[in-house]
Parts: C-alpha cells; structure tokens; sequence
C-alpha cells in the first residue's frame, strides 16, 4: 500500500506539464490520492490479467483444438475452409479487436469513476459561478 | 530495369525529404527531436505505429509464409497482431503516463537506477541492431529487384543499401519524431492502398478465397528445392504433426510440430512489448488515455493488414500456377507453377494484374516497408544513445541544441554501423539462402525482446516489489537464455525440440520473469516509490492535459467570437 501522500498532475518537471497560471487560476491543481491510485490500480490488475487469461486461452486453444479434435482441422464450414482456418484468417482478428475494444473501455471507465472525481474539478468547468 | 519503378522511387524519395524538411523540430529540443512534443493525435500515431511496425517481414514476408506453408504461415501474421494485445492491456497508458523518453529511461527513472538505465541500452541496442541489419539487407534485395542497376561501381544491392539508409538517415536527422511521424503514417497508408488494390484485382479475377483454400487443401503442399546440380524439383512437405502424411495447405504440420507453433506465436506475442522502436511511440502521446486508445486504433488496423497478407498469400498459391502458363516471365521464377522465392508472390501478383507499373508498386511497397521500421529503429537508437548514455551519463550538463546534435549523430553513427554490417553480411553466393537470413534475424530480435526486456517491463509497471538487481538479474538472464538457446537452435536444425530453440520466449521470459521475483524479494525497493506510483498509475496528468486543451480551446473560440 502507498502512503496517503496526495500526488498533482504536474508531481515531476516534465519538459510538457510546467506549472503555468492560465485564467487566473493553477491549472496544475489536478491530483490523485495514493489511496485511489492503489484502489484503481488493483482493479486494474485485475481487468488487464484477467482479459489476459481469455486472450491466451482463445489463441492457445486455435492450434490446440488441431491436436484434440480432427474436425477442427479436417471439417468443411461454408465455402470450403475448415474451422481452424477461419479462426486462424478471420476469427482471431475479430477476437482480438473487440476484446481490445471491451478492455479499453472498461480501464478507461475504471479511472474514470475511481480517479479524478467530479469535486476536484475547477468550479468554471462544473458551470458555477467563478 | 523498369522506369516506372525508378521514378515511382525517385518520387517516393523526395516525398519524405520534403516531409522531413518541412516538419523539422522548430526548435532545438530533446522533446521535439525524440518525442514530437508529445503531441501526436490517436489516429496519427496509429497509423504511424504500423508504419514502424510493418517491414518488409509484414508485407512481403507473411504472404509468402502463408504461400510456402499455408496455414502455418498464417501464424506469423497471428503472432504480430496479436502482439498488440500485451501491449494495450499491460504497457501503453503507464508507460505514457510515466513520460520518459525511452525504455531504458522508464525502466532507469522507475526503478530509481543508472546501471538499470545502462543495462537496457545495451539490451536495446541488441534488439535494435538485430532488427536493423536485416531491414537493411532487405532494402538491397529490393533494389536488386527493383533497379537492378548499382552506383559508382558499386554492387546493386550496396547500392541498395547505401541509398535507403542514407536517405532514412536524413529523413531522421533532419525530421526528428515529428517527420518521421508523418512519413511513417503515410507510407502505412502506401502498404494498405497496395494491398487493398491487390485484392480488389484478384477478387476481380474470379479468385473465391474459400474455395481456393478448399481446393488447395485437397491436394499435397509442395514446394521447389535446388539439388547441389542446381536442378529444381518440387518436393512434398511432410506433415511434421501427423509424421508420415504429407502436409497440405489448409492444415497445420506444413512448418511447425505441436511444440512449433505455440513457441512461435509466444515468441511473437511477448516480443511487441518490447521492441523499443515500437514503446518508443508511445512516448509522443499527449496522454495515457491516448496511448491506449492508439493501441485500439493499431489492433483494427493490424488486423485488417494481415487478414489482407494472408488471403493474398492464398490467392498467390491459388492463382500463380494458371498465370505461369500465360506469362512466359514467369518461367524462370517458377517451377510448375510454383514459385522459387516465396518472397516474390506479391511481387507477380502485382507484374500480372497491373504489368510493369503493378510491379513497381508493390515493389516500392516493400521498399517503403524497409525505410519506415529503419527510420523508426534510427530514432530509437539515437534516443537511447544521445538521451540515456550522452544526456544522463556522458554530459548530464548538456544544453538542448547539443543534446539533440548528439542525437543526431547517434543517428548517423548506428545507420553507418548497420549498413556496413548489412553489405557485409551478404556474400553473393548466399542469395538464395537472404529471404531466410532476414526472416531468422527478425524473428530473433523479437524473441530477445521478449524474453530480456517484456517480463521486466511488465513487472517494474504491475508489481511494486520489484527492485533494480533484480531487474537488472532478469534482463541477463532472459538475454542470455535467448541466445543461447538460439544459438544452440541453429546447430541442432529445427526438428523436433529444437523448433523450441530457435524461439526461445516461450523458456527464456518466464525464467526472466521467476529470476526477477527472486531476486526482488531479497533486496529493496527503491526509495519515494509513492511518488513513482502515483505517476505511473495515476491520471492527474491526462486531466491536467485534457484541461488545458479544454482551456486552450475555450480561449481560441472566445476569441473568435469577439473578433469584429
């Protein structure tokens, strides 16, 4: 576990996050508190390994089928191609994309709800009055 | 020689000069030269990632896989999709979101260590040469086809090589990340365009990809062997699954046993996490949220390239032999239909649908495929040289305008390194034996990435126990169980055990991976890890970025709006 230190955006010089005064107000007033990032970044761990875990059974079991079940190898599905083939041409792809599509979405929602909650924002940009 | 090859070059050529010299760093900045300001949108950087990540081991490589081998070469193309995976789900958002320059910076900054830094040049720079030399010698076989003409009295494919460095080499020392940015994503666009038109052709000819694969898989696979009379005869793969059967086309067995084929896709798999050209992208994101969506983008657009490699690999198959006999060409490059040089499948395909110009297409494809993953290794070379040994070790003092001049000549320097070793790799007797020469040498460099720097990079971001001995302990060890497996891969042949040896990950990553467990459990962590965690996990960052594009977008349209 991390200290309850809080951490800003801007927490090392980084040659693209200086701290300027823009609109009259620090706009390096973002931060995180350590225990949120570690909260997040359990859950996190969690998500990324456990997609990875599908991600290797899938891919693993498209040669590994070959060595289980004749079929897979040996089968006809329409047009001709056997169903390791199309796995091996088209499904995986498939596969490949919507699980990033799925894994990115649900991380970005993650942060988004355990990081940066909606009372650390800049009065301007929740439309109070300044 | 075929003029419309030349001028489609010549063309190509200045193209990205002009890029390069109109996108040079405004300013003399280590940040502009290595990382375009950190600036580069989603889709951009994408496009530009497969610019990098697509060489001529993509473009000509996979189809001629899947043409030699059929559905074992379909892994290939597997393999280096997949790859991204790892990458999205482990690598791109922290790895941004630490915002250093290099890997062998995050790993040094993380774990709070310069021999940890110095260790992973070293590492890096073998991965790096290793991918280097046979891009390199992949550009002088292109020549040799394409020109088939050398410069003062030079050989063609010295030619080859000499050119295309060179002018990749001033595309880089001139550009930076910026103009490389952009030339890589317009030449991915290039390599999609060429493949995307070599389907509509021969889907317009009547070819039906899954009768084709039908028919073949009815049939034995062979393929041309050269006796040491120099006669060619067509020799039957034997399945290396089933032992005794003959391979066919739509069948695994053709390449690889059992042990092969999961050895081959881990290899891939684990090897794009840690190709520092590739993670060097990241690095120019605006945010972490970027990254990781860049990784989304690099997912579809992957997919669709190799789905694209390996029906036309297929189609070559199918349809080469019919051609053979109408095009009295294609005698000497084939034997009964069948192709010599799986490598050229492309390259007919290309000659037979759109003649001379068709050919000088795909060929300048392949051409451009080279230029873009060497400019994109130059970059990362010179980051880890003129940023991880000058700027930190050498003259941690250094201004900006020196720091990027000693950028620009660790370009120079390893582009010089990597085309001498490249022209002298290549003894002309062995011209036959190249197109496995540079396939073995990349698929060597991804599988010392994978085994020396993933499993550390994975767990210096996921585990906080993690200490620099033992990072240090792991990546040798992965380095050097890699390649001394390989080594002994390539004395034993590749039967048997030995598919094992010559890609090694599937060993060398998880004995990284216990050694640095072990380690780390018996030494410290490095001090204000909070401080490193909170950078590395946290989002202030992103948000502080979003909102001052938020702000800088408000104050431009207030502006506009009070503009008379």
């Amino acid at each position: 576990m991390v200290r309850d230190v809080p951490s800003s955006g801007g927490d090392s010089p980084r040659p693209d996050s200086e701290h300027r005064e823009q609109g009259g107000y620090d706009i390096t007033d973002e931060y995180d508190m350590p225990a949120e990032v570690d909260a997040t970044f359990r859950t996190l761990r969690r998500v990324a390994f456990g997609y990875f875990a599908l991600f290797v059974v899938v891919v693993a079991a498209v040669p590994g089928l070959t060595l289980a079940l004749d079929w897979w190898s040996q089968g006809r599905l329409v047009g001709g191609m056997s169903p390791s083939f199309v796995m091996a041409a088209f499904g995986l792809y498939v596969f490949f994309f919507a699980l990033a599509v799925a894994a990115a979405t649900l991380a970005n929602a993650v942060e988004d709800r355990m990081l940066g909650g909606p009372e650390r924002e800049h009065p301007e940009q929740r439309g109070d009055a300044p | 020689m075929i003029t419309a090859s030349i001028i489609g070059l010549a063309a190509l050529l200045l193209v990205v000069l002009g890029i390069a010299l109109v996108l040079q760093p405004r300013g003399a900045s280590t940040l502009d030269f290595y990382l375009a300001g950190r600036r580069v949108g989603v889709v951009t950087n994408a496009c530009a990632i497969c610019g990098d990540y697509f060489s001529a081991a993509s473009f000509l490589g996979v189809a001629a896989a899947v043409y030699v081998s059929g559905l074992d070469g379909v892994w290939y193309a597997t393999g280096f999709a997949a790859g991204f995976i790892p990458v999205l789900l482990f690598v791109a958002a922290p790895l941004r979101r630490f915002g250093e320059f290099s890997i062998p910076d995050f790993l040094g900054r993380r774990l709070t260590s310069d021999r940890v830094r110095l260790t992973a040049v070293c590492v890096v720079q073998l991965i790096i040469l290793s991918y280097l030399v046979p891009q390199a010698v992949g550009s002088g076989i292109t020549w040799e086809l394409l020109v088939g003409h050398g410069i003062a009295g030079l050989s063609p494919y010295a030619t080859g090589v000499i050119v295309s460095t060179a002018a990749i080499t001033a595309l880089v020392a001139l550009g930076g990340m910026r103009g490389t940015t952009w030339t890589q994503a317009v030449q991915f666009l290039v390599l999609l365009c060429a493949f995307i038109w070599l389907t509509v052709a021969a889907i317009g000819s009547g070819f039906h990809y899954p009768e084709a694969v039908d028919r073949l898989s009815e049939q034995p696979l062979t393929n041309p062997t050269a006796t040491e009379e120099g006669q060619w005869h067509l020799e039957t793969e034997q399945d290396r699954i089933d032992g005794e059967d003959p391979a066919t086309f739509g069948e695994p067995g053709a390449r690889y046993g059992s042990l092969g084929q999961f050895a081959l896709i881990i290899t891939l798999i684990m090897g794009t996490a840690g190709l520092p050209h590739i993670m060097n992208r990241y690095f120019t994101s605006p945010t972490g949220l970027a990254a990781r969506m860049t990784t989304v983008w690099v997912l579809g657009l992957a997919s669709l390239f190799y789905a694209l490699a390996v029906l036309l690999g297929t189609a070559a198959r199918s349809l080469i032999p019919g051609a053979a006999a109408e095009h009295a060409w294609m005698e000497e490059l084939t034997v009964d239909g069948v192709l010599k040089v799986p490598e050229h499948a492309l390259l007919v395909l290309g000659r037979v649908y759109g003649g001379e110009i068709g050919l000088g297409f795909i060929a300048s494809g392949a051409l451009i495929a080279v230029m873009s993953t060497i400019a994109g290794l130059l970059l990362a070379s010179a980051a880890s040289w003129g940023h991880d040994v000058y700027e930190r070790h050498i003259n941690p003092h250094a201004s900006q305008r020196q720091a990027v001049w000693a950028g620009r000549g660790a370009v120079v320097l390893v582009a010089v390194l990597s085309a001498a070793v490249a022209v002298g790799l290549r003894p002309d007797s062995l011209t036959a034996l190249l197109p496995s020469i540079v396939a073995t040498m990349v698929t060597w460099a991804f599988a010392l990435a994978g085994s020396a720097l993933t499993p550390v990079f994975i767990l210096t971001i996921w585990w906080q126990r993690t200490t620099a001995p033992a990072a240090i302990t792991g990546m040798i060890t992965g380095a050097l169980t890699a390649i001394t497996m390989f080594a002994l891969g390539t004395v034993y042949g590749d039967a048997g055990l030995s598919e094992m040896l010559l890609t090694p990950t599937i060993v060398a990553a998880p004995l990284s991976a216990v050694v640095t467990v072990v380690v780390s459990r018996f030494t410290t962590t490095p001090a204000e890890l909070d401080r490193l965690w909170l950078k590395l996990h946290g989002t202030a960052a992103d948000r502080h970025t979003l909102r001052l594009a938020r702000l800088t977008i408000t104050g431009v349209t207030r502006r506009s709006k009070e503009a008379p």
